[in-house]
């Protein structure tokens, strides 16, 4: 069927509106319209008359964006014209009430009150206008506040004048208003929530363990007795340390009240101060300790730095031990191997001796996390913290084939991991990737010939690429280093050095950006989490191939859509 | 990035989303600071500073500004049109923009990806129109294409699921919370649901199969459906909203107010979008004015004025 036959109905509809436009160029542009961009006839139409109007000469309004009007800033009301429309201001919060109203037919939130210019000035000095609040400002314009208004607009009515806030105006706070602080809940959270805020809670939850304990101060002068230990729910557990006398034992129900919430390092815990109220909580329901118990235990993906009292089970992948002298002449010996679970891979470290062998499994009480190259490494102290189990709870994990895949948003919301791949597509290709050159000294990065750290250098060449990588709902940096970037790129590093140099840099990455912008990237290597986003150490990656029918089978299936 | 306060703004993640979804949003959440993001809150409640959009390339011109010259396209997908724009301001870009402008004026159909910030303008009676600002892009091929289309179905059914579990919790970011909501829709939605009022997801439901449809390489199968004497795109029966302005005022006003020129459809619909009425009512409305009542003119197509 030719064109003209298929979209006969479409052609004679765009042959009323452009009678010049020839019939088969039409029918041309409506299969383009299917074929090329995958838009239907029907839903091509408007386009396709629209595109006809302009090539047979029908003129077409051209620019609409309406002309800008110029801020006017003024210090006074006095100055302000009835017609004023972009004003920027800086007045005083007298009032705000919030109401309802119907405009064109809809409920709208909406809001007056009193404002008074010259807010810096005693109150004799002001001028008092009514005003309105049309985009729901009520966070910042706090009665007691002065706020800077930019693009408010002036409303005359009767030949009394007020100011409008519309939804558009910028309202910045310049002085905030004693008048009402952000009221606080006393309801209680429970521990998986209470983890990830910082400030003051009240939870509920069961005394796992509790031990006394001092901290000696740094300064000599003594040492402050506290006690340590951890609460759990059923949603998680949090260590707590308390400064004042803690009576409850282990397996006590307790309503804490006024405790605040800090992280040592990366790992949250409840401080428990002399205004913090302890009281027994009575709920039979409550999940007892045993039940808890189970749940405590965690895997390599749950460690933060500065976990205490980790619970862990793992499967030994090596191990070596190695002697050095401490600073006091003393020879001490350290072991330490990788380790694996379900979950990923990290490091072991044992203060003791502790002599595992490659593939048995074992499982420790009371460890301790701390990091290692940004990586989570896990410490024993004493024998008695680690067992080797006869059995595994898992299949055997074969080391040099475990690869956890984590989506991207479990990754940045988790913390520092290792042995994890994960996929989103390439959203921006960093314009410094390619060569560089590195402090033969720190490894960092030389720019204009110096090092940050250590001055003057003559530098190393090096090989990275720098990307993004985004799945639509998180984001994070994306690293190659040499070895991965000429894996991924298909040259070696001189190849790529010669191509910069006859190119240019930007040109380079201007290839590199048509060849994986906005493609979908799959990701094997580590992952380093800490308050500045994610960073993703790739030891090799691939561009996957698009299979639209595939995933929209899988999508349809997961939302339960048919066709 | 720093804000005002010393604290690190994380970089915005980019938002998959369909042309119609974004173009009939009318809440814009400002960032105070700086730096701090500003954001397009949809009605489904995704908080848009920073999406990836894919389409056909339907327009692409190069203009002279007062601040220098900048480019402005159109890009087509299944639901509608998104405008975009590379702004003087962004010199690094208009080498690849005169290519893409070289390469549409070769008459080929190129298909486009592109990543770019949320970009909004006010007009005189409050009406707000979305586009946005390139960032980067890229000439795709038409399997990358489809296989976006099918992530940003993915994004559109999610953000659906969250609207509907949202409906009868209580709004507030703890009540959603509660309900169930991821945590990246929970403040969008709180605030999508307090500025929109009540609309039909029906229409949204039907880009998303579209979409579907054409990954799969059904096509062809659709057409057969198709009735051929509608003018209007719009073939799915809706049903027409009663809240929000009647768009019939909406397009009397503007033609009342802008001294005869010609104003476009899809300026007019943008417009009764904006002041809260459906894209079908706001077709419905044009074509009352036109037939039924005649108050409205079609001098030439697709470009109205009043009849007075």
């Amino acid at each position: 069927m030719s064109d003209q036959t298929k979209y006969a109905n479409q052609i004679a509809i765009v042959k009323e509106e452009c009678p010049n436009a020839d019939e088969e160029e039409i029918g041309k542009e409506f299969a383009r319209y299917e074929g090329d961009f995958l838009i239907p006839p029907e839903d091509a139409l408007r386009s396709v008359i629209r595109k006809f109007q302009v090539s047979t000469g029908v003129e077409v309004s051209a620019d609409k964006s309406p002309p800008v009007r110029e801020e006017k800033k003024v210090d006074r009301f006095s100055e302000l014209d009835a017609d004023d429309r972009n004003v920027a201001i800086e007045v005083a919060v007298v009032s705000y009430t919030p109401r309802t109203q119907m405009v064109r037919g809809e409920e709208k939130q909406i809001a007056f009150g009193w404002v008074e210019d010259n807010p810096h000035e005693a109150s004799s000095e002001r001028v008092r206008w009514d005003y309105k609040d049309w985009g729901n400002k009520g966070e910042s314009m706090i009665p007691g506040s002065v706020v800077r208004l930019e693009g408010a607009s002036v409303n005359e009515w009767n030949g009394k004048r007020s100011l409008n806030v519309n939804r558009t105006t910028r309202v910045t706070v310049v002085k905030e208003g004693s008048g009402s602080a952000p009221p606080t809940s006393n309801e209680p959270l429970n521990i998986a929530r209470a983890s990830e805020v910082e400030g003051f809670v009240n939870v509920v939850g069961r005394v796992m363990s509790a031990k006394s304990d001092v901290i000696i101060r740094k300064d000599g002068s003594g040492e402050i007795p506290i006690v340590r230990g951890r609460i759990s729910d059923s949603s998680g557990s949090i260590g707590f340390l308390s400064w004042k006398d803690f009576e409850h034992e282990v397996g006590s129900l307790v309503k804490i009240v006024g405790a605040s919430v800090r992280k040592f390092l990366e790992t949250p815990e409840i401080q428990i101060n002399d205004g913090t109220v302890i009281e027994a909580y009575h709920d039979t329901s409550f999940p007892e300790v045993s039940e808890l118990a189970k749940s405590e235990k965690v895997s390599i993906a749950d460690l933060r730095n500065g976990m205490r009292d980790v619970s862990i089970t793992l499967q030994v992948e090596s191990w070596v031990q190695r002697s050095f002298e401490s600073q006091n002449g003393e020879s001490k010996t350290v072991r330490s191997g990788d380790v694996m679970d379900p979950s990923g891979r990290c490091r072991l470290t044992a203060w003791c001796e502790f002599d595992p062998s490659p593939g048995e499994t074992i499982m420790i009480e009371g460890g301790r996390v701390q990091f290692w190259q940004g990586s989570p490494d896990l410490v024993i102290d004493d024998m008695n913290q680690v067992k080797v189990l006869s059995e595994s709870p898992w299949d055997a994990i074969d080391p040099q084939n475990h690869w956890v895949e984590v989506d991207l948003t479990s990754l940045t919301q988790g913390g520092s991991r290792r042995g994890i791949s994960t996929s989103g597509s390439i959203v921006m290709i960093r314009p410094d990737s390619g060569m560089i050159e590195r402090c033969p000294e720190c490894r960092r990065v030389i720019r204009d010939g110096s090092c940050s750290e250590h001055g003057s250098k003559i530098g190393e060449e090096d090989l990275r690429l720098r990307f993004v990588l985004d799945d639509g709902i998180s984001n994070a940096s994306l690293i190659l280093g040499r070895e991965t970037s000429e894996a991924f790129l298909g040259m070696g590093m001189d190849d790529v050095k010669s191509e910069i140099s006859n190119v240019g840099r930007e040109v380079f990455v201007s290839n590199l950006k048509n060849r994986i912008l906005a493609r979908k990237m799959g990701v094997h290597g580590r992952c380093l989490v800490d308050g500045q986003g994610a960073m993703l150490m790739a030891e090799r990656v691939e561009i996957l191939v698009p299979g639209p029918k595939e995933e929209a089978e899988e999508v349809m299936k997961r939302w339960e859509v048919e066709i | 990035m720093m804000s005002t306060s010393g604290v690190r703004v994380g970089r915005q993640s980019s938002i998959r989303i369909f042309a119609q979804e974004y173009s009939e949003s009318s809440l814009v959440e400002r960032g105070i600071g700086e730096f701090a993001p500003s954001f397009v809150i949809t009605k489904l409640g995704a908080r848009v500073n920073r999406c990836l959009i894919c389409g056909g390339l339907e327009r692409m011109e190069r203009r002279d500004g007062d601040s220098g010259p900048y480019y402005a396209g159109q890009l087509r997908d299944p639901s509608g049109t998104h405008y975009f724009n590379v702004a003087p301001f962004q010199p690094e870009l208009h080498p690849d923009a005169e290519e893409l402008l070289a390469r549409f004026e070769t008459g080929d159909s190129v298909l486009v990806s592109m990543i770019g910030r949320q970009q909004t303008r006010e007009s005189e009676d409050g009406g707000i129109f979305t586009s946005i600002r390139a960032e980067s892009f890229t000439e795709i091929d038409i399997e990358t294409y489809k296989s976006w289309m099918v992530e940003a179905a993915d994004a559109t059914l999610r953000r659906l699921s969250a609207y509907d579990s949202s409906q009868g919790a209580e709004l507030t970011e703890e009540g959603l919370r509660n309900a169930g909501i991821p945590n990246d829709l929970v403040s969008g939605l709180v605030k999508s649901r307090q500025h929109y009022s009540e609309f039909d997801t029906e229409a949204y439901r039907v880009w998303v199969l579209k979409a579907f449809s054409r990954a799969l390489g059904r096509a062809e199968d659709t057409e057969e459906i198709v009735s051929n004497n509608d003018f209007e795109p719009a073939i799915e029966t809706t049903v027409q909203s009663n809240e929000g302005a009647d768009p019939r005022d909406v397009i009397l006003g503007i033609m009342g107010s802008n001294g005869g020129e010609l104003v476009g459809y899809d300026d007019l619909v943008a417009a009764c979008i904006s002041a809260g009425s459906s894209g079908e009512a706001a077709e419905d409305a044009i074509e009352h004015l036109r037939d039924v009542t005649m108050e409205i003119s079609e001098p030439r197509f697709g470009f109205f004025s009043s009849s007075s």
